[in-house]
């Protein structure tokens, strides 16, 4: 098979005011395996959708051995030997593993009875890749790992000689991501091109001879792994300080437990925390630090008293508010803002006034005749600053910093004791975001207690007191803030997985 | 076991196939269309207009064949306006059945009062043929018509389409995930039309075997919402062709069960004896679930029926 070069010049991809490529310019050579590295949100993902036809880049061009492509679609990079797997498989999960395969293929036999021709030539592939997994099992009975390689099976069919992974380890259990690694160098060994978008820099020193660093949709660097120490891969992923946009009331001066997580377990199908004791005093913000899907969302979900605990407790002033063995009655005395608010914190489909009145549903009035209280609320609309403060209006219709600030408004209204913020200031603009910013302060400053899930590291490092870093479901290790740094907090969050693969 | 047995259970095999055998298309139908992510409750409408306008072209022509086919076309014709409304506009799929439904019903007692108390010759049974001349078999083909055994060979073909060919690969990955199928470069909306086209078809054939082969008449409302029956044994079936069989002779079996004993003087509450294929049918769904624990085989696709659009 020939060598060739694929070569990204320029690309530039714009999503509203938000830059997710600025003028990134990369190649990729058969036989070797670039690592695409950053952090959630730096574009990579963008970027190689750009290269598989999913997404139309604003400006720039595609070189294949220096002719210009044009992809309108992910047939046209499929045709050119293109494949993307990615992080959502699209497998049918009602039909077994040789169905999937077949519908993929272009080759599929009309007569599928068994011992038709054609029928096994789609298994050839995943026989090399997984020889245990038996073609008739259906997909819905398969664990993630083997789901991957059957999406791995599905692009090889159609011959790609580029095949682009998303994120292919962030599901994998450490046995199927070493024999992901395995696969990954035969096939680079076998003369084909690998891609892998990955935030983990453990997948980089098991495969890739290349690795190209975005953050924030510009690419830092480019060149070989070899160059590149460890220590200068997360300096260029996380990036240097970030200027301060308000700042947050000092560290109290006592230290004087409010909140106490006392060996906190909960567990979701997906995820699971255990071991967990934190205390937060009044005053102070906790920040958690991590890598997305190592327990956060059960965890933020357990402390606000939303999931049920598995084991150990949450008290505030003493009084336990967690979900154990029942619910507990909501008293204003814990505020959780969910990440995805649209999703998670409010009904799309209703009016700003029921979105704001959520938490007192059981305490309305059974009739809800007329507009009484409208004046009312649209004074608390103005004071959260929501724009425009129209209590009849559809709650869909609202930007993403007006959202989060009526979620805002609703929850802190009762002055909380606990305040459970997940990813707050996630996808919003600068004024938003300190808004945010101003208004989680501003209830430190009346002695609430905060404790804030983010993947932003420079501001967890700017505005919490301490951090906390969760890794597999546990805490690895709390810093104060003036014995923090981020190579310190980046450690705990990568580093390990590095020396256990290397 | 004696002749004088075997002549009996024969003569009950007959009957029981015979009863189910519209019944047998248009569960057949309903359940190819919900493979293909539609439920379409105007299969009512569609038996009906199967039946009306399928009595009417056998009556006319005097030809029993041409009446279950313009019964399957009458059922094309409706089935048109719920894949239209469906898939076309994108309609809510139960209001969209209900209206199908009740344009079947309208229409059939507006056109249909001129045949009401008509009569047609049946279509020809499978006795004398070159099938045998036992008086065991003889029993059993004297009393079928060849629409029993069209109608059970379709559903076998129907299971070998959709299990055994890539056309089926493709309807149920419609079904059950249409992103994965247009993934796959599948066009959803031609194959569901197709499906929900073919369904409508064999209602309609379904029909028209109730009205010209069956009952050998025409009255309003004939079909006594057997079509609704339907949609509910597609759920017994577990949305499987082959399953379609049994499933549809146990409850035709009830049902002839019922007449039989009626008939012998037995004691009950005629309300009560109507309902016993029903309780049957409702026993064998929980006994699946119960004995089996894998889920209903319901095609994911359908769940979104019951989903808000455009949120």
């Amino acid at each position: 098979m020939p060598g060739r070069l694929i070569q990204l010049r320029g690309i530039t991809r714009r999503f509203g005011s938000l830059v997710a490529n600025d003028d990134v310019s990369i190649e990729i050579e058969s036989g070797s395996c670039l690592a695409l590295l950053g952090e959630n949100g730096a574009g990579k993902s963008t970027l190689m959708k750009v290269l598989y036809g999913a997404i139309q880049p604003d400006s720039g061009d595609i070189l294949i051995d220096g002719r210009q492509q044009q992809f309108r679609g992910p047939a046209d990079a499929m045709a050119v030997g293109i494949g993307m797997v990615f992080q959502q498989f699209s497998l049918v999960p009602a039909l077994t593993v040789r169905e999937n395969l077949l519908l993929a293929s272009p080759r599929a036999p009309w007569l599928q009875v068994p011992g038709a021709p054609g029928l096994d030539t789609v298994l050839e592939v995943l026989s090399r890749l997984a020889p245990d997994l038996d073609p008739r099992s259906r997909v819905a009975d398969l664990a993630v790992g083997e789901r991957q390689l059957i999406e791995l099976a599905k692009v090889l069919n159609l011959d790609a000689r580029t095949i682009i992974l998303d994120e292919p380890t962030s599901v994998l259990t450490p046995a199927e991501t070493q024999r992901l690694y395995g696969l990954i160098n035969e096939m680079v060994a076998d003369g084909k091109a690998v891609v892998m978008i990955t935030h983990k820099l453990a997948d980089v020193a098991a495969c890739a001879d290349r690795t190209a660093i975005m953050r924030r949709g510009k690419l830092i660097h480019a060149g070989p792994t070899r160059d590149m120490s460890r220590q200068q891969m997360v300096d260029s992923m996380i990036g240097a300080g970030s200027p301060a946009s308000a700042s947050p009331p000092p560290p109290p001066d006592r230290n004087v437990a409010r909140v106490v997580v006392r060996e906190l377990g909960a567990r979701t199908e997906t995820q699971q925390v255990q071991g967990i004791s934190l205390e937060v005093a009044p005053g102070e913000l906790l920040g958690i630090a991590g890598v997305v899907g190592n327990g956060q969302t059960v965890l933020a979900e357990a402390l606000a008293g939303l999931h049920p605990l598995t084991a150990g407790d949450v008290t505030v002033d003493g009084i336990s508010v967690a979900w154990r063995p029942t619910p507990p009655v909501p008293d204003g005395r814990v505020a959780h803002i969910p990440e995805q608010p649209m999703l998670n914190a409010v009904v799309p489909t209703l009016d700003l006034a029921a979105n704001l009145q959520m938490r007192d549903i059981r305490r309305r009035s059974f009739w809800q005749f007329g507009r009484r209280g409208q004046a009312d609320l649209t004074v608390r609309l103005q004071a959260a600053d929501v724009r425009p403060p129209e209590p009849s209006r559809l709650t869909g219709t609202l930007s993403g910093g007006n959202l989060q600030k009526l979620v805002l408004g609703r929850e802190l209204a009762g002055e909380p004791s606990l305040i459970v913020a997940c990813y707050p200031t996630m996808g919003l603009d600068v004024a938003a975001t300190r808004t945010v910013y101003r208004q989680l302060f501003a209830h430190l400053a009346r002695g609430a207690s905060i404790i804030w899930f983010s993947e932003e590291l420079d501001d967890l490092l700017e505005y919490a007191h301490r951090i906390a870093v969760l890794r597999d479901g546990r805490i690895a290790g709390i810093r104060n803030r003036d014995q923090a740094d981020r190579a310190g907090i980046g450690d705990l969050m990568l580093m390990h997985d590095m020396a256990r693969s290397a | 076991m004696d002749e004088a047995t075997l002549i009996l259970i024969a003569g009950w095999v007959a009957a029981i196939l015979r009863s189910a055998t519209p019944l047998l298309f248009v569960t057949l139908g309903e359940t190819l269309s919900q493979r293909v992510g539609i439920i379409n409750l105007g299969i009512e409408g569609e038996m009906l207009a199967g039946a009306c306008f399928g009595f009417a072209a056998a009556a006319t022509t005097g030809d029993p064949l041409l009446g279950l086919i313009a019964g399957g076309a009458a059922g094309v014709v409706l089935s048109m306006v719920h894949a239209g409304l469906c898939i076309g506009l994108g309609a809510n799929q139960f209001g969209s059945g209900l209206a199908v439904w009740m344009i079947g019903l309208g229409i059939t007692s507006f056109y249909g009062r001129a045949f009401v108390g008509g009569q047609v010759d049946a279509s020809g049974s499978l006795g004398g043929s070159w099938l045998g001349d036992s008086p065991v078999l003889a029993q059993l083909l004297d009393n079928l018509s060849w629409t029993a055994l069209a109608a059970v060979l379709l559903v076998l073909l129907a299971g070998f389409l959709l299990y055994r060919t890539r056309t089926g690969l493709a309807w149920r990955t419609v079904g059950e995930a249409p992103e994965a199928a247009r993934a796959a470069g599948l066009s959803v909306p031609r194959i569901q039309v197709s499906g929900v086209l073919l369904g409508g078809f064999l209602a309609g054939v379904g029909g028209a075997v109730l009205s010209v082969d069956y009952t050998q008449t025409w009255a309003q409302e004939m079909t006594k919402g057997r079509g609704l029956v339907a949609v509910g044994l597609v759920i017994v079936a577990r949305w499987n062709p082959y399953l379609v069989l049994p499933t549809v002779l146990v409850f035709g079996g009830a049902e002839a069960a019922v007449t039989r004993l009626q008939a012998g003087g037995f004691v009950l509450s005629s309300h009560v004896l109507a309902s016993l294929p029903y309780i049957i049918a409702l026993l064998v769904v929980v006994g699946a679930y119960a004995w089996g624990r894998r889920g209903s085989g319901m095609p994911e696709g359908l769940k979104g029926v019951f989903a808000v659009r455009g949120s």
